[in-house]
């Protein structure tokens, strides 16, 4: 466990130091994400303005709810998303080999090698946008916080899933560049509160893809609304994280390398 | 038993052919016809702990998926290896903490940041206690001169000081075997020399080193051992002086004479090489054909000798030789 701290500290400690080598870069793509992050709440905020609403929910609450997916999506960007990408370009490249020689599990090294930076301008909006909309409202109390806590950490490991998921592939889809397409649209619906889709979208986002877990529920926690209807879309995230690391196993073993 | 044991060692590759034309792409896009390329014909091989060991072969002639097998990179089709007592496919993690690798075209090094910040990743991945990493970092970058380079940011330094580097990233954790793919491609006579001694120096102290090159002066340099390796299959395996050897029925004779020498390449067993003046000729002599004294005898007469070099045909053009023959029966001395 110390060991593996080690690794993802120096890993971490390295990606800052060979992204502050083009600072100038650095800040600009810190900026120009977190702008580009601000376009649902912005939206959200246009919605509002010319009167209309989501049932159930007002403004500052779709707000938080929205923060809290910038803050989910950020801190997976930041700590594991590279995976992704590290994995995509490796394995084009052939150059993966380098990780599997490597005396660790080439997931944790490749999520450790894949450390972003970048992705600080997404953690820090999300913050922003929770704290400004929660100034709106009554104060969560302490149990709130906890439930909040407990369910942002899961949808952190559904970030986590997806990630895995998506690197897994890459393996035999080599060079699938459009894979962050993919992911973004899909989770795209979790910057909505379930209210405002019918039924069974709510069913296929809760039960089949659990986008649901991301925003929706962590934030529900925080305003203290219903989240009576959770516990199955927990089991379903056990099982997508699951299923995740076996596909994950499964693609590993069929890794071909690329020439001599 | 070695320190490495293969037994009829197989791998299948599937491709798909793919066509080269626009209709062959387009059909590609909904048919495409599967093709089973055999890498590897069953290759068996042993190697005693601290050989130095030059692994041979035309490009696509199966050594780098032998080496991916031998570093737990790649899954064979069938057969059996046993390095160290590991499967390296099946036990990779313990396994691999045990060898060190450089390959000539893909870095390990991080570009944008100095040499000792990836060394120090390596540190945390292998878990080196922090005295034998800084005692093995002191003593790696004194014999190999880069004590002032290393903290300059990787993109900062030469191709030569990069693979300098690369070979103490492979070697920090005091790994046993060592597979070395092409550790000299570009670099210059100094370089090649100082990476040439480190790995003599490090082989003297027990690290068993696999060498796959196309650089026959590392093959003389540094292997007693060498092994070919040609169509996936082992063409040669003995010293570099029988490989040497091989070449013992060719002899090249550089001639100087009085008198103007006439075009000798009509002559059974002899091939012209080279021609710099009406005087001087380059040869190369096939004794099976030729009887030596006869030919330079009859030279003598005919054109008066003035001077005459022999020599053994260079090592590169017996790998030459085995790896145009194709399909041929293992060679034995």
């Amino acid at each position: 466990m110390i060991r593996a701290l080690d690794i993802y500290i120096t890993s971490m400690k390295n990606s800052f130091a060979a992204r502050m080598a083009y600072r100038a870069d650095f800040f600009f793509c810190c900026i120009m994400i977190f702008i580009s992050e601000l376009l649902f709440p912005l939206l959200t905020m246009l919605i509002y303005s010319t009167g209309g609403t989501f049932p159930g929910w007002n403004l500052a609450e779709v707000m938080v709810l929205q923060g809290v997916f910038m803050l989910s999506k950020g801190a997976a960007n930041l700590l594991f998303f590279g995976v992704v990408y590290n994995t995509l370009s490796r394995v084009r490249e052939g150059t993966y080999d380098l990780l599997m020689i490597k005396p660790v599990s080439t997931l944790y090294i490749s999520v450790a090698s894949g450390f972003e930076p970048d992705s600080i301008g997404t953690v820090l909006g999300g913050l922003l946008v929770i704290a400004y909309s929660l100034g709106k409202l009554s104060q969560p109390n302490a149990m709130q916080w906890l439930r909040f806590a407990l369910i942002f950490f899961l949808s952190v490991l559904v970030m986590f899933a997806f990630a895995v998921l998506m690197a897994a592939t890459v393996f035999k889809w080599v060079g699938n560049s459009r894979i962050y397409e993919i992911f973004d649209n899909i989770t795209a619906f979790g910057n909505y509160p379930r209210s405002i889709f019918s039924k069974s979208f709510q069913n296929i986002i809760s039960f089949i893809i659990p986008v649901g877990i991301i925003a929706f529920y962590p934030a529900s926690a925080l305003l203290g609304k219903d989240i009576s209807g959770i516990l199955p879309s927990i089991c379903i995230c056990v099982i997508f994280l699951l299923g995740s690391l076996a596909l994950w196993k499964f693609m590993l073993s069929r890794y071909t390398s690329a020439g001599g | 038993m070695g320190i490495i044991n293969i037994n009829e060692l197989k791998k299948v590759y599937t491709t798909y052919e793919r066509g080269s034309s626009f209709l062959d792409t387009v059909k590609s896009l909904f048919v495409r016809k599967p093709i089973d390329i055999e890498a590897l014909k069953g290759i068996t091989l042993n190697i005693e702990e601290g050989e130095l060991l030059g692994f041979l072969g035309p490009n696509g002639a199966g050594k780098s998926t032998t080496l991916k097998i031998l570093t737990g990179v790649l899954y064979p089709t069938s057969g059996k290896v046993d390095v160290m007592g590991y499967t390296p496919w099946k036990q990779r993690k313990a396994y691999v903490s045990r060898i060190g690798a450089v390959f000539g075209q893909k870095s390990q090094l991080i570009w944008d940041i100095p040499p000792l910040d990836s060394f120090e990743m390596n540190r945390a991945i292998y878990g080196i206690p922090s005295q034998d990493y800084r005692r093995r970092l002191d003593e790696m970058t004194q014999m190999l001169s880069l004590e002032n380079i290393i903290r300059k940011p990787t993109r900062q330094l030469s191709l030569g000081e990069r693979m300098k580097c690369e070979f103490i990233m492979a070697m920090l954790h005091a790994p046993r075997i060592v597979f070395l793919d092409e550790p000299t491609i570009g670099l210059d006579v100094i370089a090649k020399e100082k990476i040439r001694d480190f790995i003599l120096e490090q082989n003297k102290r027990g690290v068993t080193f696999i060498l796959t090159t196309h650089d026959l002066g590392d093959v003389e340099q540094l292997a007693r051992r060498v092994v070919v390796v040609n169509y996936g299959e082992i063409v040669f395996d003995d010293t570099v002086d029988s490989l040497r050897k091989l070449s013992g029925i060719k002899k090249r004779v550089e001639l100087a004479t009085k008198k103007e020498l006439p075009d000798l390449s009509g002559m059974p067993g002899v091939q012209l090489t080279g021609r710099t003046s009406p005087c001087h000729a380059e040869l190369e002599l096939d004794m099976e054909q030729l009887e030596l004294n006869m030919f330079l005898q009859n030279i003598n007469q005919n054109y008066v000798i003035s001077d005459l070099t022999m020599s053994d045909p260079p090592i590169e053009s017996v790998i030459k030789e085995l790896y145009t023959q194709k399909e041929r029966q293992p060679v034995t001395l």
